[in-house]
């Protein structure tokens, strides 16, 4: 499903920083993936990178098939849109848009016809538990909230990948846990292939492999016996 | 000071386009006020220039307006002991191709005293002996650079164009360039006044006397004797005071001048308060650990304005080399604007550069510049330290401030109204002016989100994303777009104002001329019909009634007299003959009275603005210079008449020359026989003149054509700031999306990281552009209502007294909608080209 060959990445500036150094990785489909990793051990990099958000500096990264590289920016966005969900720290939801605007956004951009764009939103809505929120605006939702919102945007096109970058960073425990739930119950349900950046072994834990990272090299790989029930 | 180096340099080299666009709003603002008062100062100060060089050592000039006066008057002025030199003097601008020549008709024998004709060698004999001169009417003196621009030489002929048609004359000396010789840019010639006197077709009449006083009389005293020699129908004044009628007359140019500038500068005050109000929102995490560190609210405040005069310094100082320039180009325009409409010729090569213009330019951009940085640095002073770090929180305009704005405004209207519903005079009037240009400004932030709300649904239903997002970016950041869009409101509603006044006059004025300007043909002595230099003699008007298909020759003679100090124009002709084709149409007094009265000698019928202007109305009396004496005579009603901008009387012809001693006419008009091909008619008249008089013949529709050219010449002028101000709009709306950009980077970064094409993002901020547009659109538009209203009374009390009807101006409306769309979309180009490059990953974690 995803494939990173000789993948690395250095940033150039007045002195250059590897970020990450050459790595081979594949994540078959269906798995649910935990990058663990200090401050700038490369994890955010490594996610970027798989998402198309960033280019590498050299190796191959392919999604579904597709090499990124050789791809345009607008077929690289159309792999995304049609392929990733991202879900982000910092909800990223847009401040002047509802719930359900948010959730319809990338559907939207696909051009879908505005009934099917209705009904999968309220569907997603429902599913992430926020059937009486949706006219409302983000400012008016809790860190919970914010982020189920953000969940279920990104699964709005119901995307073979997630990406999740610090999901629960941003929330109290209670709320994170109630994140992580409904990330496992939903990559149990969709069958989504699920990778998540986090600091917090507890939701490391959780997943079905961890992968470790340190100064930009991957120092382990470990698959979890048991994910932790979360 | 050592914060302005510390923390706002590496801001102004981080966001060097925002500070350029800052800059030119500041630059383009003070340059429109310096250019074209340079280019006025420029014209004023030549025709003063080109005045007192050719006064010479005169002390006191003699005049009857326009009019000119009886070469007898010359014996009564030099029979004054106070007078040590007295010469009569004719003055006429002759088109060459060298352009416009100054002639200058003197009597030799008595001028050198008062001017000096330096010439080149050999040519002394000239001035020694003025009988060699006298004895050759074809003899002309001009100065080196004409000679140098005609390939002329002593001796060499000069063919021009005469009232007698073409005359040749003959170069008998050279000036060299200086002192006389340099005036009108150097483009100057002088003959014999008498020879002056037929070539110009001035009868027996001189234009004035140029008087020198003996010694020991002072100006005063000279004046006094002088005026109680000739009395009050003759001028006796300091050769400055004819720059100031000069002044005077274009005054109506001065005050759209002062409007445009004063617009322009106060547009560039939002683009200062936009771009301060942007910065101060991007850096309040600066300012508020600025203020975490000990930093006083007094030293934030003071670092902001400091900024705020540093760009104004800077932008004032470009500004006024921009305006410089501007003058430059504008000022050949102005010029001959100034020729066609008022008749006097100005010829300015150098513009004027006055110091202390450029100081006060320089004080105001700066005011203008601390103006609009004062409420955002107030803001930065009041920023929390505990809540900079929130964003977006103090982008949101308060429904409280809101409601304070509005009621701000309410209570501005209608203290407004009061003053001009209810108030009397300019006291009232601009007070009353600027409450609602006020009120305007007060209302324009709720103004653009309501309107933006409007918009939403319709751009949400078009383009569901890309339409809702743009349409938010407006409503959800107010203090980021209001001042552009009042910005752009203000320089829409300037141009309404002036297209919906122009559109005002135009109507009236094709009103006006369908039922005043009826006759088949006009003939006139110069291709400009306001140009005094030539006239026909009376016998003329036989001679045309005498062709064949002519069926009525109306002589015309216009010419302004001085009334109570200001020009006037009187407008002499058969009132009886003329009363029968024309249906004059009264504003005061009985049509039928006022008309058998005035044919009859026993009053006048005065225009519409005069009767503004100077309080005038039916049964009052209007006292009128004449070189006979005061002609004292009823005013008899007033009609509608757009001769003058200063205001005109009919007066029969018959008193006129009774009392001017001139039967000399500037134009003709003819009615054709029925059946008679105009045109033919036309082909005749220049057929028999041809080679004899110089003569143009016009057309009715020609006439009406050259009258609304002479209009639109007027107007062009405006339009050059208009343009300016849009531009300044414009620079707003780029300032702004650089903005918006900078400020939804990680909403546009999420927009690509959850689908969104390049397209789809560049389409997100042409769309937010182009809103800004309409709603500024919109917003003038509602503006320019008001403006035009305003404009119309001052039209009405200040720039002529002109009476015009209220039109909106429709088509101007339409034609600028798209050119604000397109503008507004040109000015998204470069930023949403920023956006769609900016790096994803940076955005995202945009902070």
């Amino acid at each position: 499903m995803i494939g990173l060959a000789q993948v690395s990445k250095t940033f150039t500036g007045k002195r250059d920083v590897v970020a990450l150094h050459p790595l081979d990785l594949t994540i078959p489909k269906g798995e649910m993936v935990a990058i663990i990793g200090a401050s700038g051990s490369g994890k955010s990099t490594l996610l970027n990178l798989i998402g198309g958000l960033d280019h590498p500096t050299a190796g191959v990264i392919s999604v579904d098939g597709r090499e990124l590289g050789s791809l345009s920016d607008d077929d690289l966005t159309r792999v995304r849109r049609d392929k990733i969900g991202f879900v982000f720290q910092f909800f990223n939801l847009l401040p002047s848009l509802s719930c359900l605007e948010n959730v319809s956004l990338p559907l939207h951009l696909r051009g879908w016809p505005r009934q099917k764009i209705h009904d999968r939103a309220t569907d997603l809505l429902r599913l992430v538990g926020l059937e009486k929120r949706m006219d409302h605006l983000p400012d008016e939702l809790s860190g919970g909230e914010r982020q189920r919102v953000a969940i279920a945007r990104a699964l709005s096109v119901y995307p073979p990948i997630l990406l999740a970058d610090e999901p629960t960073g941003n929330l109290d425990s209670a709320a994170g846990a109630g994140i992580l739930t409904l990330i496992k119950d939903l990559h149990e349900r969709l069958g989504t292939t699920v990778l998540m950046v986090t600091h917090d072994m507890n939701v490391a834990r959780a997943c079905e492999r961890i992968l470790q990272l340190k100064d930009g090299v991957l120092l382990s790989d470990a698959r979890v016996e048991s994910p932790a029930a979360s | 000071m050592k914060l302005l180096v510390l923390l706002s340099w590496p801001y102004v080299r981080k966001h060097k386009l925002r500070m350029l666009l800052t800059l030119a709003g500041i630059m383009l603002g003070v340059a429109v006020y310096v250019g074209m008062h340079t280019a006025n100062l420029t014209i004023q100060s030549a025709f003063q220039r080109t005045v007192d060089r050719i006064a010479g050592k005169a002390q006191l000039q003699v005049s009857a307006g326009e009019t000119g006066f009886p070469e007898d008057v010359l014996e009564r002025v030099q029979s004054l002991r106070e007078v040590s030199a007295a010469a009569p003097v004719i003055e006429a601008a002759l088109a060459t191709p060298q352009g416009t020549l100054l002639v200058l008709g003197v009597d030799m024998t008595g001028d050198s005293s008062l001017r000096e004709y330096d010439l080149e060698g050999g040519g002394e004999d000239v001035i020694d002996d003025p009988l060699i001169f006298l004895a050759q009417p074809d003899s002309m003196i001009v100065s080196r650079q004409f000679a140098e621009r005609s390939g002329l030489g002593r001796g060499s002929k000069l063919t021009l164009k005469t009232m007698g048609g073409q005359k040749t004359f003959i170069v008998r000396g050279v000036m060299k360039a200086t002192g006389l010789a340099t005036v009108f840019g150097g483009n100057l010639a002088i003959m014999d006044i008498y020879a002056a006197q037929a070539v110009f077709g001035r009868g027996r009449l001189f234009d004035r006397i140029d008087v020198g006083l003996s010694e020991g009389v002072s100006v005063r005293k000279g004046t006094a004797k002088l005026q109680s020699l000739l009395g009050p129908g003759f001028q006796v004044e300091p050769p400055q005071s004819r720059g100031a009628h000069f002044e005077s007359m274009a005054r109506g140019l001065t005050i759209s001048i002062n409007m445009a500038s004063l617009f322009a500068l106060l547009i560039g005050v939002f683009i200062i308060y936009n771009s301060f109000s942007i910065a101060i929102t991007q850096r309040r995490g600066e300012i508020g650990v600025l203020r975490a560190l000990g930093a006083s609210r007094g030293q934030v405040r003071r670092l902001f304005l400091l900024e705020s005069i540093v760009l104004g310094v800077a932008g004032s100082l470009l500004g006024v080399a921009a305006g410089l320039a501007l003058a430059r180009g504008v000022v050949p325009g102005l010029a001959a604007t100034l020729q066609d409409v008022f008749g006097h010729a100005v010829s300015a090569s150098e513009i004027t550069i006055s110091p202390p213009l450029a100081a006060f330019s320089v004080f105001i951009g700066v005011l203008a510049s601390l103006v609009g940085g004062y409420i955002p640095a107030h803001a930065a002073a009041r920023v929390d330290p505990v809540k900079a770090l929130q964003k977006g929180r103090n982008q949101v305009l308060s429904e409280g401030e809101n409601r304070l704005r509005r009621r701000a405004a309410v209570a501005c209207i209608a203290t407004s109204a009061a003053l001009i519903g209810f108030g009397n005079g300019n006291a009232y009037f601009y007070p009353g002016y600027l409450l609602g240009i006020t009120s305007l400004i007060l209302l324009s932030p709720s103004m653009a989100m309501w309107l933006a709300s409007v918009m939403r649904p319709v751009l949400k239903a078009v383009w569901p994303v890309e339409g809702a997002l743009a349409a938010d970016s407006l409503i959800q950041a107010p203090r980021r777009t209001s001042a552009t869009v009042t910005a752009l409101m203000l320089s829409l509603a300037l141009a309404v104002g002036f297209a919906g006044v122009s559109r005002g006059i135009y109507a009236s004025l094709i009103d006006w001329m369908s039922h005043t300007l009826n006759p088949d043909l006009y003939v006139s002595p110069s291709r400009s019909i306001t140009a005094k230099t030539f006239r026909f003699p009376a016998s003329m008007a036989g001679e045309l009634r005498s062709m064949e298909g002519v069926e009525e020759v109306q002589p015309v003679r216009n010419a302004r007299v001085m009334i109570g100090g200001e020009p006037v124009m009187a407008v002499s002709l058969d009132i009886g003959a003329i009363s029968r084709r024309v249906r004059v149409k009264p504003v005061e007094g009985d049509r039928d009275e006022m008309v058998r009265l005035a044919s009859q000698g026993k009053g006048v019928i005065i225009s519409d603005n005069l009767s503004l202007l100077r309080n005038l109305h039916r049964g009052g009396i209007l006292e009128i210079p004449t070189p006979r004496g005061v002609l004292k005579l009823p005013v008899l009603g007033s009609s509608v008449d757009y001769s003058d901008q200063q205001g005109s009387f009919l007066i029969d012809s018959k008193l006129f020359q009774r009392y001017w001693g001139d039967d000399t006419a500037n134009l003709f008009r003819i009615h054709v026989k029925k059946g008679q091909s105009r045109e033919a008619v036309r082909e005749a008249i220049l057929k028999r003149w041809a080679g004899s008089h110089e003569i143009f013949v016009y057309t009715n529709e020609g006439i009406r054509e050259y009258i609304l050219r002479l209009t639109d010449q007027w107007f062009g002028l405006t339009y050059i700031q208009l343009a300016v101000a849009l531009v300044v709009a414009i620079l707003g709306i780029v300032n702004t999306l650089t903005v918006s950009i900078s400020d939804r980077r990680r909403e546009l970064g999420v927009l690509q990281a959850v689908g969104g094409l390049r397209n789809q993002i560049r389409r997100t901020i042409w769309l937010e552009a182009v809103s800004i547009g309409v709603v500024g659109l919109v917003m003038g538009a509602a503006a320019g209502v008001v403006m035009i209203f305003f404009n119309l009374h001052m039209l009405h009390r200040d720039l002529g007294g002109l009476r015009v009807d209220f039109v909106f101006p429709y088509a101007f409306v339409a034609l600028m909608t798209p050119v604000v769309v397109l503008c507004s979309f040109a000015a998204a180009l470069w930023p949403a080209e920023s956006a769609v490059r900016a790096s994803l990953v940076e955005s995202l974690e945009y902070e």
